[in-house]
């Protein structure tokens, strides 16, 4: 039996709320509120639910950009919590996020070229010529010509701005992407461009996946399984074929009826 | 003689520095109907919308085209009239129903001062109504509601006091634009049902903007599919979406994600993207990424046609290669 790549165990992000004129903590938001699930490598856990669900905290707790209040996140077995700052580096390189909005997650003033060796930079990984090598690679592998290194952002459209991030995620190889929203803000058309990107990288490099959405479609065609939250906790989990079969919980069933399908039923 | 349409646009243009965003654009609106227009970002739907309430930015012109509204021009009427309709016989809705109330001024307030604009509503009549129209658009304690501030209210509760402050002067056309974007999906369908039951009250014409295929299905009658400027078809729901007659429409409708597609496939992806307005092709502006392009696609613009069942048009000089080239 493999170990998962993420383990959340019990996980708690709650929130103080400050009142009153000395500021005296009064309240909390549990943002997140007793969420588990393990992620394996190669596989694709969804976490999906509407705004304030969340979900993001814990996509983010994931990540280590939000600490727990009670709970564990556990990377290949060992507890973020109890990590030393080498061990923290080490997973750093170990799991990327890539973001809903990809114009502000690049430098506007950063050629593509420098965007995507920028992590092996950080990480002192190869020499210039090993890098600007990796970079090419890494253009290829996302589907994005040559000719764009050495351009800005801004001459790039959403799709493209959003392979240019993925390349950039993928510089550290990493076992885990974080996927929030990824292709929420992206058109049609080109949202399907880069769902088929995230499968054939998976196939390919054997990525895992937690892919955060509120789009219940977009999440049943990539995912094996799924997580609904709902106020911060998870009221239904499964595999997606069996969940997306016969929904058991209440307010799934509402999310889902709630999603407008492109057929025509009347 | 019959009833002219609510709204008739007829080859509307619409020109930033020289380019064409709108491109020739025709459709009518009936009395009770909803019309979505669909389309990716930057097809020019909503500068369409905002041409036809002479709302366009600075930047931004009409060139050719009449707007008429249940019969009569507006399009060239003194701008001192045309702000006398909006509100009043034309109500708008915006993604962002936060920014596009008051955040000063109690919600309750802004419905009745939209209320008072028309002027003939005794004052004593006012606060009644106000309520009242608080309660059609399904907020449960009004009076408390009505009290409330912007930033008391959730996203949901804000598009319907939106709803609500539109509704209330009764406008023959209501132009909606991406009203439910901004939404959680069970508020969408709220918002959805609220603008459903709202027409159907008040039969007003519809112009519903989206991007979203599964609102077009859901809440409209019939759809004007648009890329880079045109309309590239148009119908009865139903049949377009049964039957698509353009490629476009066609590749559109079989790259969405559905809840009974097969799981982690490919999805039959439309290569390349929307052109940049400034490279716009010449002849159909899809032969870019059209696997039916021949070299008349490249230099002849196709013009609407019938095709099919009645009041299904599309623009495409291979509409008749479709179901055999196209074929999933």
């Amino acid at each position: 039996m493999t170990t998962p790549i993420v383990s959340v165990r019990d996980l708690k992000v709650h929130f103080p709320i400050r009142g009153g004129v000395l500021g005296r903590v009064t309240d909390h938001v549990r943002a997140v509120d007793g969420v588990s699930f393990d992620l394996y490598p190669g596989r694709t856990v969804a976490i999906v639910g509407e705004s304030g669900s969340g979900k993001s905290t814990t996509g983010y707790a994931v990540m280590g950009m939000e600490t727990p209040t009670a709970g564990q996140v556990l990377i290949d077995g060992k507890d973020r919590a109890t990590m030393t700052a080498a061990e923290a580096r080490a997973v750093t390189r170990r799991l990327q996020i890539v973001f809903q909005d990809p114009a502000s997650a690049l430098n506007p003033r950063m050629r593509v070229r420098d965007c995507i060796a920028e992590p092996l930079e950080i990480h002192r990984i190869g020499t210039a010529a090993s890098r600007a090598a990796r970079v090419q690679e890494l253009l290829d592998l996302v589907g994005l010509p040559a000719s764009a290194l050495d351009r800005l952002p801004r001459e790039f459209s959403g799709g493209q701005k959003q392979r240019i991030v993925i390349a950039r995620a993928l510089a550290l190889n990493p076992e885990v992407i974080v996927c929030d929203e990824a292709v929420s803000a992206l058109d049609v058309s080109i949202q399907s461009q880069i769902l088929n990107l995230l499968l054939a990288l998976q196939a390919r490099l054997g990525l895992a996946y937690l892919f955060i959405s509120h789009d219940l479609s977009v999440v049943r065609h990539i995912s094996d399984e799924i997580v609904v939250m709902h106020r911060g906790r998870v009221v239904e989990a499964g595999p997606t074929d069996q969940l997306f079969a016969a929904t058991r919980d209440p307010y799934t069933q509402r999310l889902l009826a709630a999603v407008p399908r492109p057929e025509v039923r009347r | 003689m019959t009833t002219p349409p609510v709204l008739s646009v007829q080859d509307l243009r619409v020109e930033i520095a020289g380019q064409p965003v709108v491109d020739g654009v025709t459709f009518d609106i009936a009395a009770g109907e909803t019309l979505a227009v669909v389309g990716e970002s930057g097809c020019g739907k909503s500068m369409a919308s905002l041409g036809i309430i002479r709302l366009l930015p600075d930047v931004a012109r009409q060139t050719t085209g009449q707007v008429m509204l249940e019969g009569a021009r507006i399009d060239t009427l003194p701008e001192r009239r045309m702000n006398g309709l909006r509100g009043a016989r034309i109500g708008m809705i915006f993604q962002e129903p936060v920014a596009s109330l008051d955040p000063l001024m109690p919600v309750g307030k802004q419905i009745a001062e939209a209320l008072a604009l028309d002027g003939a509503v005794p004052t004593a009549e006012v606060q009644p109504r106000m309520l009242e129209m608080l309660e059609r658009v399904g907020i449960d304690r009004p009076e408390l509601r009505a009290r409330q501030y912007p930033f008391e209210l959730s996203g949901g509760m804000c598009q319907r006091i939106m709803i609500a402050m539109t509704m209330i002067r009764r406008p023959v056309l209501l132009i909606a634009d991406e009203p439910t974007t901004a939404l959680d999906v069970t508020i969408q369908k709220q918002i959805l049902d609220l603008m459903a039951k709202m027409r159907h009250d008040t039969g007003a014409a519809v112009m519903l903007i989206t991007h979203d295929m599964g609102v077009v299905a859901e809440s409209a009658d019939r759809v004007a599919v648009m890329y880079a400027g045109r309309v590239v078809e148009t119908g009865p729901v139903a049949q377009v979406f049964a039957r698509p007659r353009h490629p476009y429409t066609t590749m559109l409708l079989r790259t969405i994600p559905r809840l009974d597609g097969t799981r982690k496939v490919p999805l039959p992806a439309i290569p390349g993207a929307v052109p940049d307005i400034r490279s716009w092709p010449k002849g159909c502006r899809f032969n870019t990424r059209c696997p039916l392009a021949t070299e008349q696609c490249r230099s002849a613009v196709p013009l609407l046609e019938p095709s099919g069942s009645p009041g299904h048009a599309s623009a495409c000089w291979n509409r008749d290669r479709i179901e055999t080239e196209l074929a999933p």
